[in-house]
């Protein structure tokens, strides 16, 4: 085993492993430690981030699955710094103020206290995998964290249990889980091209080229979805049915910064395929348009936020497709910074529902004079995710202002435009809430709940005062990225240059766009229209119906009676030896032997078996029926025995004795008098002709594969030497025992678990009829 | 039609029926027959008593109900033999002894693990086919309420 360098990152991943268990065992004992533990996690947590930030990282690498050339890596670099330091610091603010916002929350809605602890160990799990995803090397294992991400998000969006939260947890998990897969296949295709799971060798193997092309596509289609970038957008205002700290973390800070933390990973294998590299420019803006257009008309706080977060997601993947320094280390200090903002806003939003019961921009208003500490924290983040001077936001937007510019004009013209519009929405969004006239009184809020709004607003001023710790965190980051050193110096520089020219203009046109609203609001309302109406959400709806009606119709057809459900198994088997034979040469495949004098004796038992089976197929009477099947199975064990397999002879006639008697013993069961009404009850001509077809197929298909076996009988001759060989090594005298204790024993116990397992249905089934 | 004779029959089979699943059990590695047809040996002999004489008459002399229990002890039973050698840092289903080795003799009788495996399966077998029939038989519809 080999330890890392130093102590910081096995220190940090265990905190990540440990700090969900450990949150569910307290919460077992006491519900209202749960969030104590949960905050203790994220405190510990973002300690020994700080501490891996400090002593430069290292790596981990335990062996794990050695034949696949998995292994379990991991390596704190500049990207994990960034979304580990997300993941406990974001998390630690929102963990403070869900230990206030949670029990308020069950209290409304009339649920028991002890649910706070499934919500915190989720939430406490998910912090977990983030911080395994963002230090993952190894890309099997990042796809495991990836998931892990995408499983605890549906049990947190989900916590509701209302239809809504069940629709949209349902969403969120089949959009994200179904594109996870698309990865998955990605990361093999890398591993068939290159022959490694491992990031920074493949990072060096990889080459241009279809291959990596298409594997960097499908990982790539995975981070959008993950993003909620257009066209997979919609799944994120439908996870808005989680309660407030869930989308604060999640589609803030963690579960969405996922998508372009990915994106950051795999860079040195996007710049390898710059087709790729450019459509990531252009889902980028049409995820800026979209979702900034949606924010500015939507009413409801979190719908709006859920909007601009797919609005600021897509500034963030077009600055990685424009690529360069600016462009991947800018792309970083807008995750961080966007982070700050947006679980301020999340946070505020829950906060004033909380203060004042209303959850609509139309409902709100003046709420600065009750509320003034939370007014000015979520407005020094409003003003961050605005892009003021003097918040960290500034700096964001001058970084992607600056690869915009870099880019060419028309780049220039949509990224001013596009900021233009985050500054509208936020504008509308704060002075909406918090000035303008009182509409309804505010209860006053636990200082828990307002103060990580407050901390993470200051948090936003500091970084815009002092941008440089953060500045070398995202030049880190898109160090680790480029694989080349970046430098990034945010600072005022009071010239006209082209970036402070678009920010200017992006104020300008932001406050038209927001005093013009009434008159061209119909706009982004027709296209959400058009949207809903065509839009990626109803091909997602009618995918699933589509799957839904093709899932019912099959089970309609297999359960309606024994017999389709006999029919269910038989035929499709039967097409499927006719499509073999059909593909197979048939050349010598089928032979017929010659028949001698000594043959007579089997060929009379045959003759008896056949006599017996057609005789079943003619009888109404079903214990007569019983026992002539029965009569094939005897004359079959015989001809076993004729051909010198005594094993196989006494298990055929056991098995026909222990049959008989289990299919009297299951007719006895019926009443006398419906096994009589069944038995002169005429069969419709279809449902006979139906039963024909079956028994046809099924019969040739067994016909076919039993000829085709018998003649070529030396094909398996090879397994049963060996086995014929190695029986005196096991002690044993009987093959046959042998084969079945010892050589294929593990077969044995899979096959004896099965008749367990259905011993307890028979035993279920039974005796709850009897209780009825 | 169940004569007296048939119940006397009936009754003077059972115990060598039994003795003859033990013997196809314990001779399972050196002759025809295993733990499975054991098994199916001596549900045979049971349920022949049980449909001779009755379930009631059968229940006073031997536990019918206990029929479920045995096969899960069965399979508990074969489970234990086949996880065994992972304590001994061998992978599982290792029998003992190993191939080399010559197996201690009790009389003709040769011990080996892989036996115990087998007993499983009779047992397994045994209590299955017992609690089918029982089951199946105890939900005739004149036994219902």
């Amino acid at each position: 085993m080999n330890i890392a360098s130093s102590a910081a990152l096995p220190a940090l991943l265990l905190i990540a492993a440990l700090a969900a268990p450990v949150t569910l065992v307290v919460g077992r004992r006491n519900p209202r430690r749960a969030a104590s533990a949960a905050q203790v996690a994220a405190g510990a947590a973002l300690a020994a981030a700080l501490w891996n930030i400090a002593g430069h990282g290292g790596s981990v690498d335990l062996p794990w699955l050695p034949t696949w050339g998995a292994t379990l890596s991991f390596t704190f670099d500049g990207i994990s710094a960034v979304y580990t330091l997300l993941a406990s610091g974001i998390g630690l603010a929102v963990f403070i103020y869900a230990g206030r916002y949670l029990p308020l929350h069950l209290h409304h809605t009339h649920r028991p206290v002890s649910e706070a602890t499934s919500f915190f160990a989720l939430l406490t799990l998910f912090m977990g995998a983030m911080i395994g995803l963002a230090t993952a090397r190894d890309l099997l294992l990042l796809f495991i964290f990836w998931d892990l991400t995408a499983v605890a998000s549906y049990g947190l969006i989900g916590f509701d249990h209302t239809e809504a939260a069940r629709r949209g947890s349902l969403m969120a998990l089949l959009v994200t889980v179904s594109s996870a897969l698309l990865l998955l296949v990605g990361i093999l295709l890398l591993d068939l091209t290159y022959g490694t799971f491992d990031m920074a060798e493949l990072a060096r193997r990889a080459t241009p080229g279809t291959e990596l092309s298409v594997a960097v596509a499908l990982m790539a289609i995975a981070a959008l979805a993950k993003s909620a970038q257009v066209p997979f957008h919609f799944w994120l205002p439908r996870a808005m049915a989680a309660p407030t700290p869930v989308s604060a973390y999640l589609h803030s800070a963690a579960m969405v910064a996922a998508g372009v933390f990915l994106l950051g990973r795999i860079y040195p294998l996007i710049e390898r395929a710059p087709e790729i590299q450019r459509a990531l420019v252009v889902v980028g803006v049409a995820s800026m348009a979209t979702g900034g257009a949606l924010a500015l008309v939507k009413r409801e706080l979190k719908a709006i936020l859920a909007y601009s977060t797919i609005g600021q997601y897509g500034y963030v993947v077009v600055m990685l497709g424009l690529g360069g320094p600016t462009g991947v280390g800018g792309a970083a200090f807008y995750v961080i910074a966007h982070a700050i903002a947006k679980s301020a806003l999340f946070l505020t939003a829950g906060a004033v529902t909380e203060a004042t019961g209303r959850r609509s921009l139309d409902d709100l208003g003046g709420l600065a004079r009750p509320l003034p500490a939370l007014a000015v924290g979520s407005g020094l983040a409003a003003a961050a995710l605005a892009a003021l001077p003097l918040t960290i936001g500034f700096f964001k937007d001058e970084f992607f202002f600056e690869a915009a510019h870099h880019d060419g004009p028309v780049m220039t013209v949509i990224a001013a435009l596009g900021a233009a519009l985050t500054f509208a929405y936020m504008a509308r969004f704060w002075g909406r809430i918090f000035l303008g006239r009182l509409r309804r009184p505010a209860a006053v809020l636990p200082t828990a709940m307002v103060a990580p709004i407050g901390a993470l607003g200051s948090l936003a001023v500091l970084g815009g005062v002092a941008p440089a710790p953060v500045a070398a965190l995202a030049s880190a980051a898109g160090a680790a990225s480029l694989q080349a050193p970046v430098d990034l110096h945010p600072g005022y520089r009071l010239v006209l240059n082209a970036p402070n020219v678009m920010a200017l203009a992006a104020w300008g046109i932001g406050a038209a766009l927001v005093a013009a609203l009434p008159w061209w609001r119909g706009l982004p309302l027709a296209l959400a229209a058009a949207g809903d109406r065509i839009g990626p959400e109803r091909w997602y709806r009618s995918t699933l119906d589509a799957l839904d009606r093709l899932s019912d119709w099959i089970h309609d057809l297999e359960v309606r009676d024994l017999r389709s459900r006999v029919a269910s198994v038989l035929v499709p088997a039967g097409v499927l030896v006719a499509a073999a034979v059909l593909a197979t040469p048939s050349d010598r495949a089928f032979l017929a032997g010659s028949f001698q004098a000594g043959d007579l004796v089997v060929g009379l038992l045959l003759a008896i078996a056949c006599a017996s089976g057609v005789a079943a197929a003619r009888q109404r009477n079903h214990v007569a029926m019983t026992l002539l099947l029965s009569g094939v199975g005897y004359s079959l064990a015989v001809v076993y025995a004729a051909f010198g397999a005594p094993d196989v002879t006494l298990v055929a006639v056991l098995m026909e004795t222990l049959f008989a008697l289990l299919f009297l013993t299951t007719l006895s069961a019926l009443p006398q008098s419906l096994r009589e009404r069944l038995r002169r009850r005429p069969i419709e001509s279809a449902r006979r002709r139906r039963n024909v077809i079956y028994a046809t197929v099924a019969g040739a298909a067994a016909f076919i594969t039993v000829w085709g076996i018998l003649s070529k009988p030396a094909a398996f001759d090879s397994v049963a030497a060996r086995q014929i060989a190695l029986t005196p090594s096991a002690h044993a005298k009987a093959v046959v025992t042998a084969i079945l204790a010892d050589f294929r024993g593990l077969d044995t116990m899979g096959e004896i678990t099965v008749i367990g397992v259905a011993l307890l249905g028979l035993a279920a089934l039974l005796t709850r009829r009897r209780q009825t | 039609m169940i004569t007296a004779l048939t119940r006397t029959v009936a009754k003077l089979l059972f115990l060598p029926s039994l003795m003859i699943a033990v013997a196809t059990l314990v001779k399972g590695y050196a002759d025809v027959g295993d733990g499975f047809t054991a098994g199916v040996i001596a549900g045979l002999a049971v349920l022949l008593q049980v449909i001779v004489l009755g379930r009631d008459e059968v229940e006073r002399m031997l536990p019918l109900r206990w029929a479920p229990r045995l096969a899960f002890a069965g399979i508990a039973l074969a489970l234990l033999d086949a996880l065994a050698p992972l304590a001994f840092g061998q992978p599982v289903m290792t029998h003992l002894p190993p191939a080399n080795v010559k197996p201690i003799h009790l009389g003709s009788l040769e011990l080996l693990s892989a036996v115990v495996f087998d007993v499983g399966v009779f047992l397994l077998v045994f209590g299955f086919s017992v609690a089918a029939i029982d089951l199946l038989g105890r939900a005739s519809p004149d036994r219902l309420p």
